[in-house]
């Protein structure tokens, strides 16, 4: 089983779709390079939002949090929008100690940042 | 690696060697399962009766000491973990040279494009000491286990 899996899908909701990406089990520095293709796959799409779960993260490493604050600088370029769902402690942590949520707005779940 | 205060003699710190993990110590060596790593820590961790939240940040800050290792050297690590009745020690060991004393004692900025590990190490840990040469680096990560309750 791989450490970490990935899914995407389009969310059609309310009148603007958002791209979701589903995170599960643990990104570290040794699956870093997926997760970055993953990403710059969907933000090469140009979406208007991009949705990134993290309520299936066990464990989420530095090499990660680069990962996503560079699809965040890239969507930024591209006059779109990240947002983070659903982080468990330890990586709602990691985020507060790096100060990433001051640049990437953190929700407690899928439906508020789509909301949001 | 160039150094970066070459005009400065070393700090008492790096050339000191630390004392010797306690007889008791578990090792265990990895290349590039951290998976594994981390859900050792975290068992001993626990055992050893540290707090949950106490002991996520110990395997945080094990993983990115760890990561260091995979990035930056093309040998194995090895993780040393230990306790006593007032602390649980991790140590990562490799064969990679940190040049600046410093590293992870100033806080990057956050869309820094690397650093972050360390500067997570000193921030979660009660206690963080480094050794680094020309034989490789050590990190010792030291967590009290008298610690009123979760930190942050």
């Amino acid at each position: 089983m791989d450490l970490l899996t990935t899914s995407v899908a389009t969310v059609e909701s309310g009148s603007e779709p958002y791209t979701l990406v589903e995170l599960v089990g643990e990104a570290d520095v040794t699956n870093s390079d997926a997760l970055r293709e993953v990403l710059d796959a969907e933000v090469a799409k140009q979406p208007r939002s991009l949705v990134i779960d993290l309520s299936g993260l066990r464990f989420m490493d530095s090499s990660a949090l680069h990962v996503i604050l560079r699809a965040n600088r890239a969507m930024d370029r591209q006059g779109g929008v990240v947002a983070l769902a659903g982080p468990r402690d330890p990586v709602a942590k990691m985020l507060r100690l790096t100060a990433a949520d001051q640049l990437i707005p953190v929700y407690r779940s899928v439906s508020e940042a789509s909301a949001g | 690696m160039a150094r970066s205060s070459a005009h400065f003699p070393d700090p008492p710190s790096r050339s000191v060697p630390l004392p010797s993990p306690t007889s008791d110590a578990m090792y265990h060596t990895y290349r590039s399962d951290l998976s594994q790593v981390r859900a050792l820590v975290l068992k001993q961790a626990k055992e050893a009766g540290l707090a949950e939240g106490r002991a996520n940040d110990l395997v945080l800050a094990v993983s990115e000491v760890a990561a260091n290792t995979l990035r930056h050297t093309q040998s194995s690590g090895t993780l040393a973990i230990w306790h006593d009745e007032d602390e649980v020690v991790c140590e990562i060991h490799d064969e990679g040279t940190i040049a600046d004393p410093l590293v992870g004692r100033l806080r990057p900025a956050p869309d820094a494009n690397g650093g972050h590990g360390l500067w997570i190490v000193r921030q979660v840990c009660d206690l963080v000491e480094l050794t680094s040469d020309a034989s490789g680096t050590t990190v010792r990560m030291h967590m009290s286990l008298r610690a009123p309750g979760p930190r942050g």
